[in-house]
């Protein structure tokens, strides 16, 4: 009955953990850019039995948002795989998927968080600017059009190992590999959507079914405790006076 | 053997099959389990439970990932941790490494995909837990009932020896 305790007490922590997940995946259903998590669970088991089970760590999630018009001034999203690279608030860079950004007075193009896009400056007398899927920065001026840079999409080796740092911002791990910029707007390859937001990949529906699993697999595991628990008072009970 | 020592091993039975239903139940949530089963004997040592292998897999569950692998019918993906241990899973939420390899969610690599004749991989989905809640409900019950029964009978071959020693005592 202890080793039933100590097991079901287990998978009720287990599924404690995966709750969390699951909420904060729940929160951010609305936001743009935001990529779920799954958390995963291993069996401890040695042959011929079973030790209970274990909550892995977290894993995010990169498949692709739905692209949906935004209404921002520079509203910005990737179609396929990749990261814009922003100013990571605590230093250093961090990547996202896109925001919806608009121009700040140092000429930056700056998030709603005011992260502020990496290599990229527009000069002073721009009236308008457009992005293309290849990430060529077109502004409009007094006198006309003209390119003024290019923005660049990054993608590493192993984008799954990156690690969420809150909101939509990821930041690099050794075992994501090196950054490295990607051409965008080639067949097979990302592309950059313009005046376009990324909802996030999170289904509500989805969400709600593994609360469901989730709560009714804790009280299942609660239910083991008890009848471990009811068993050991019934064998103390063997003696009585 | 005597009564109570019948009736306790069965105690004991019910004891191992509690601890095998809760040791499935706590995996409903693991990815590509195999619950164990709970088989029992009677010899002339009592009654007495074993686990053995239930070779019950669970549901695929579309997920969308390009590098969740589900295996459809008997197989197993091979993989290997840091010692160079081989083992055989069916967890297959696989996700890419710097050099390009595959590894599970435990952190070991993929190696090669056993597959018996007919059964193929599907990408974009993951097998679900193999055990059941339901019938792991009804096991932890079935236990702790026959817990029960058996402490009674224990309890009752204890009361009527009482009563025998009383009588003889009175004499």
């Amino acid at each position: 009955m202890e080793r039933a305790l100590f097991i079901a007490a287990g998978g009720m922590a287990a599924q404690q953990q995966n709750l969390d997940t699951i909420a904060a995946n729940l929160a951010n259903a609305e936001v743009a850019g935001f990529k779920g998590s799954v958390r995963r669970f291993a069996a401890l088991a040695a042959p011929g039995e079973s030790l209970g089970t274990v909550a892995l760590g977290e894993n995010v999630v990169l498949t692709q948002g739905k692209l949906t018009k935004g209404g921002g001034p520079c509203d910005l999203a990737i179609d396929g795989p990749g990261f814009f690279a922003v100013d990571d608030p605590r230093g250093g860079v961090a990547y996202v998927r896109g925001g919806a950004f608009s121009r700040s007075a140092d000429g930056g193009l700056r998030d709603e968080r005011g992260l502020r896009l990496q290599n990229i400056t527009v000069p002073n007398g721009a009236l308008s600017m457009t992005i293309a899927e290849d990430g060529t920065i077109r502004a409009t001026f007094a006198g006309g059009a003209r390119t003024i840079g290019t923005l660049k999409v990054y993608d590493f080796p192993a984008p799954d190992r990156l690690r969420a740092i809150g909101g939509t911002l990821f930041e690099r791990t050794p075992a994501a590999g090196m950054p490295r910029a990607v051409e965008s707007g080639r067949p097979n390859g990302p592309a950059i959507r313009f005046g376009m937001l990324e909802q996030s990949n999170v289904s509500i529906v989805d969400a709600m079914m593994q609360i469901l699993s989730a709560q009714r697999a804790y009280e299942a595991n609660a239910k083991g405790v008890q009848a471990a628990d009811e068993m050991l008072r019934i064998a103390n009970n063997l003696q009585r006076g | 053997m005597d009564g109570i020592a019948w009736a306790g091993s069965a105690m004991a039975a019910a004891q191992t099959r509690l601890d095998i239903a809760t040791g499935n139940l706590a995996n409903v949530s693991s990815g590509g389990f195999e619950p164990l089963v709970a088989h029992g004997t009677l010899s002339a040592q009592g009654a007495s439970i074993t686990a053995e292998r239930s070779g019950r897999h669970g549901a695929l569950r579309p997920t969308g990932r390009d590098l969740d692998w589900a295996i459809a019918g008997n197989g197993a993906f091979v993989v290997r941790d840091r010692n160079g241990t081989l083992s055989r899973t069916r967890d297959g939420a696989f996700a890419r490494n710097r050099d390009g390899s595959l590894s599970d969610s435990l952190g070991r690599t993929l190696v090669r995909t056993e597959l018996s004749r007919g059964s193929v991989v599907r990408r974009g989905f993951l097998e679900t837990s193999g055990a059941d809640a339901i019938s792991e409900m009804i096991d932890v019950v079935w236990a702790q009932r026959s817990f029960e029964s058996a402490q009674k009978a224990v309890s009752a071959i204890d009361a009527s020896r009482q009563r025998a020693a009383d009588a003889a005592r009175v004499k």
